[in-house]
């Protein structure tokens, strides 16, 4: 599995993770999370612990089991995190740890390296046994609610290292705190490279044209995704040059303001056959990969973010990404550099008539998109990360560690 | 007759290319205005000073700024002034990184006396103190001669010249670079040693670096093969 990534994913990735296999070989890996389906970690588990295997690790990974007044209060705790004001009353916190308490009696915690992965199941740290354990937290806690921080901070202590997608989730945990970047995997369906017929079935069922340019946002219809900004933009950027505006997302089903989204979103665009909006089924991955492929310019003009990797999907295909400044994006837009980072509509809808009247940079920045993702994004990047976690982790203290 | 197993083995003198990659580690300090900035560069820990100033260059890409201070100083701050000063220390012409605080205390304190306070940045642009885990590695790459390293050098992730061109500076006692090290030491080119150890770290990219290291060995090269008439 692993000679797959040989001539897509970095040359010295690929050495330092036979390396750091040998190193680690008869070790054993745990990986504990709340959901072997759905939802970002168990996608990236999904893809990543294969590929832990194949390299010759012993690697498990268990779920936990919860009611769904556990899961109630775990969505609330998840919330929190993010910063939406939740009332989590002392009983929540304690059914939170019983839970987690049963699920320690029916798993083997057994590990040298044991990942917990976000707070449903945090409080297994009190549970713990021999080797080194890891808090990874997915979410973004930016601006986390006080009173969540109080309640999982007994928990904190237990763990020998905590894990953020970006430095500004990172907080003053008392523990050591690493950064790992979220990847993109370039063998899923949703990155792989696609025949040219797979393209054009694509353009056809959804009435792509492929003689203007094509302007595409793939999200959800969320207010924070800016679509009527996008729209805007597209109408700012019409007047100029012909194109095409393709809206593509599912409705954001968690979301009650979802639906409304939808319909202003419909009424914006009126009567204009040139805007398509999309409404693609979950696991439309095919789909959105030929789209990302179709586009001239991907936009992902967000006004709050995760992470989004979106940006960098899009950014694998070759096409320079204009983006809102805001959560994970900077980290993949280099602005000027790989695509732009903008602040406004009016900054969006510049960019894009940017790249249609310049081919050659539109080109020339597509290329260092592809390699800057290469370079940073991909999934062997992220194994790469978690084995120089345990490598850290072994030798504390150490600031530079040679492998020979 | 000397018996073959007590042959005296011959010290191995080819390159071996290596690599670092670097893990990040956050340190729990945040800048949101100039004082806050300036109190933290005083008292973070030089691992950190090393990873916003040296490591910067790992980056691959030419932005407006050369470190990620004067960065944060001119994207963010909007202390355009600032901004310059910073950018213009080059850290590899500094002694040490204790000296290179010391100098961007001094670009700070200036900028504080002469200039206007450019106030706080919004929330979510707050300077983030960080720090990095250095993994060291061999690529699996030797070259035994200058014709070999010069195919080598085509080869290499950018991580391995940052390593043996950048990072070298912090390991090597004459701080200087691996490549013109060995093409000395190894190869007696002092010459070709002398025109590697002069190309600026702080004027290119990687990418640029591997460039003129190319360009180099490639005239060395040329000029070996060449057969002049009698």
């Amino acid at each position: 599995m692993i000679e797959r990534y040989a001539g897509v994913a970095p040359k010295g990735d690929l050495q330092l993770l036979g390396l750091l296999s040998r190193h680690f070989r008869g070790r054993s890996f745990l990986h504990v999370n709340s959901t072997r389906a759905g939802g970002g970690v168990a996608e990236i588990l999904a893809r990543m612990v294969p590929i832990m295997r194949d390299l010759g690790l012993k690697v498990r990974w268990e779920v936990i089991e919860g009611d769904v007044r556990f899961f109630e209060i775990t969505k609330r705790i998840h919330n929190a995190i993010q910063g939406s004001p939740q009332e989590l009353t002392p009983e929540m916190w304690a059914y939170h740890l019983e839970v987690n308490r049963r699920n320690a009696q029916k798993i083997d915690l057994e590990a040298d390296f044991v990942f917990i992965h976000d707070p449903q199941p945090v409080p297994l740290g009190k549970f713990r046994k021999g080797g080194r354990w890891v808090w990874r937290c997915h979410v973004d806690a930016s601006a986390p609610q006080e009173a969540v921080c109080e309640g999982l901070r007994p928990y904190f202590g237990l763990y020998d290292a905590a894990v953020f997608s970006v430095p500004k989730f990172a907080r003053a945990m008392g523990v050591p705190e690493y950064i790992v970047l979220p990847s993109i995997d370039p063998l899923s369906e949703k990155n792989r490279q696609l025949s040219p017929q797979e393209l054009q079935q694509v353009a056809q069922r959804f009435q792509i044209p492929q003689d203007r340019p094509v302007i595409l946002q793939v999200s959800r219809f969320d207010r924070f995704k800016d679509p009527l900004g996008v729209i805007e933009a597209y109408r700012m950027v019409k007047k100029y040059n012909d194109c095409v505006l393709v809206l593509a997302g599912s409705p954001a089903t968690d979301d009650p303001e979802g639906e409304a989204v939808l319909r202003e979103v419909e009424e914006h665009a009126g009567q204009d056959e040139d805007i398509k909006i999309l409404l693609l089924p979950p696991f439309s991955d095919l789909e959105i990969n030929a789209l990302q492929r179709l586009a001239t310019v991907v936009l992902q003009k967000s006004l709050k973010e995760g992470f989004g990797l979106t940006v960098a999907e899009a950014m694998w295909k070759g096409k320079p990404v204009i983006g809102g400044a805001v959560g994970g994006i900077p980290h993949q837009i280099v602005h000027g550099v790989n695509g732009f980072l903008v602040h406004t509509v009016e900054g969006a809808a510049f960019r894009i008539r940017q790249f249609l009247n310049d081919p050659q940079m539109l080109q020339q920045m597509g290329q260092r998109a592809r390699e800057h993702v290469r370079a940073n994004f991909l999934i062997t990047r992220q194994v790469r990360d978690y084995l120089c976690l345990c490598l850290a982790l072994e030798n504390e203290g150490k600031t530079i560690i040679e492998i020979l | 007759m000397a018996e073959k197993g007590l042959r005296k083995k011959e010290p191995d003198k080819s390159f071996e290319f290596r690599q670092c990659v670097k893990l990040m580690r956050a340190v729990p300090l945040k800048a949101r205005d100039l004082g806050q900035l300036r109190e933290h560069i005083a008292r973070v820990s030089e691992n950190s000073i090393y990873h916003h100033m040296y490591e910067y260059f790992l980056k691959g890409h030419r932005l407006e700024y050369t470190n990620d201070f004067a960065q944060w100083a001119g994207e963010n701050l909007e202390a355009r002034a600032l901004a310059e000063s910073l950018s213009s220390i080059d850290p590899y012409a500094v002694g040490s990184v204790q000296e290179l605080r010391a100098q961007l205390l001094r670009a700070i304190d200036y900028y504080r006396e002469h200039f206007p306070d450019p106030g706080q940045v919004p929330p979510g642009e707050e300077f983030h103190f960080n720090e990095t885990v250095t993994v060291v590695f061999p690529v699996g790459l030797k070259a035994r001669n200058l014709a070999e390293f010069l195919i080598a050098l085509r080869h290499v992730d950018a991580g391995a010249i940052y390593y043996h061109f950048y990072e070298a500076r912090r390991r090597l006692k004459e701080r200087t670079d691996d490549f013109s090290q060995w093409v000395k030491d190894v190869l007696g080119k002092e010459a070709l040693a002398q025109a590697i150890r002069s190309i600026d770290p702080f004027m290119h990219t990687i990418e640029g670096i591997r460039e003129h290291v190319l360009e180099l060995v490639d005239a060395e090269l040329r000029k070996e093969m060449e057969v002049l008439p009698p």
